[in-house]
């Protein structure tokens, strides 16, 4: 009976989804879309428990050392969660066109 | 479970519950080609409150039984009540946002900005919680 429950569960978190989109938006895209710049940052915690947003903001320094000169059009930005074992990675994925104007 | 070890439970997870929840990130364009920039970051936040969780925690600290069932019973009908979509706790006044925008236009003299990021972020301790909006941008010099 044990063996049963054991698979049965094992079963279950496998086909079980374990990535929640929270938030998508997406700025003018430009009608040069040759130079394509990516970036995310995550942040790890425990049952969900954090202190600090601020992997948002190396997100955005990570874009801003890509294109040191020109302009970032065309942002497009995914938050989203996924969850381990009672373990949660939050990201932020970006992509944006860098323009030398 | 006895009522006295679910009380020092449920004050634990009280007290390291101090949490910080992102709801929402939008990145807006980032213009580096016209100067220098100088980050900015405009906040505004409110208190938010859940009833239904502070009634829980009373039903968990709650000497007696009949006293904890009938604050269950409390935080079921709140919880029901309130229930559907919303972001964060509720909070009392629906429009602690809107002086945002007026923010932002003072706050560079040279009256031009870039990468305006917008963040709605919660930071929770037990059924209180700080419910924020966050404008970082850069002024450009």
């Amino acid at each position: 009976m044990l063996k049963k429950t054991i698979l049965l569960s094992l079963c279950a978190i496998s086909l079980s989804g374990c990535v929640g989109l929270n938030t998508v938006s997406m700025t003018q895209v430009p009608a040069e879309r040759d130079n394509k710049i990516t970036t995310n940052s995550s942040s790890w915690n425990f049952i969900g428990i954090n202190f600090s947003n601020a992997f948002v903001d190396e997100a955005i320094e990570n874009l801003k050392e890509q294109c040191p000169t020109g302009k970032i059009e065309g942002v497009y930005t995914k938050h989203q969660t996924t969850g381990y074992v009672l373990v949660f990675k939050r990201e932020v994925i970006v992509s944006a066109y860098c323009n030398e104007v | 479970m006895p009522i006295k070890l679910k009380g020092i439970l449920g004050l634990s997870f009280l007290l390291i519950g101090g949490c910080s929840q992102l709801h929402h990130v939008h990145i807006g364009e980032i213009d580096q080609s016209q100067g220098t920039l100088t980050p900015f970051t405009l906040k505004v936040n409110e208190l938010g409150f859940d009833a239904a969780k502070a009634a829980q925690i009373g039903a968990d600290v709650a000497k007696s039984a009949s006293t904890s069932e009938d604050l269950e019973l409390v935080a079921f009908i709140l919880a029901i009540s309130n229930f559907g979509p919303k972001t964060g706790n509720p909070v009392y006044n629906d429009a602690y946002a809107d002086q945002m925008l007026a923010e932002v236009i003072k706050v560079c003299p040279s009256k031009k900005m870039t990468g305006l990021t917008s963040v709605r972020e919660a930071t929770n301790v037990g059924p209180v919680s700080g419910e924020v909006v966050r404008i970082n941008g850069y002024c450009i010099n």
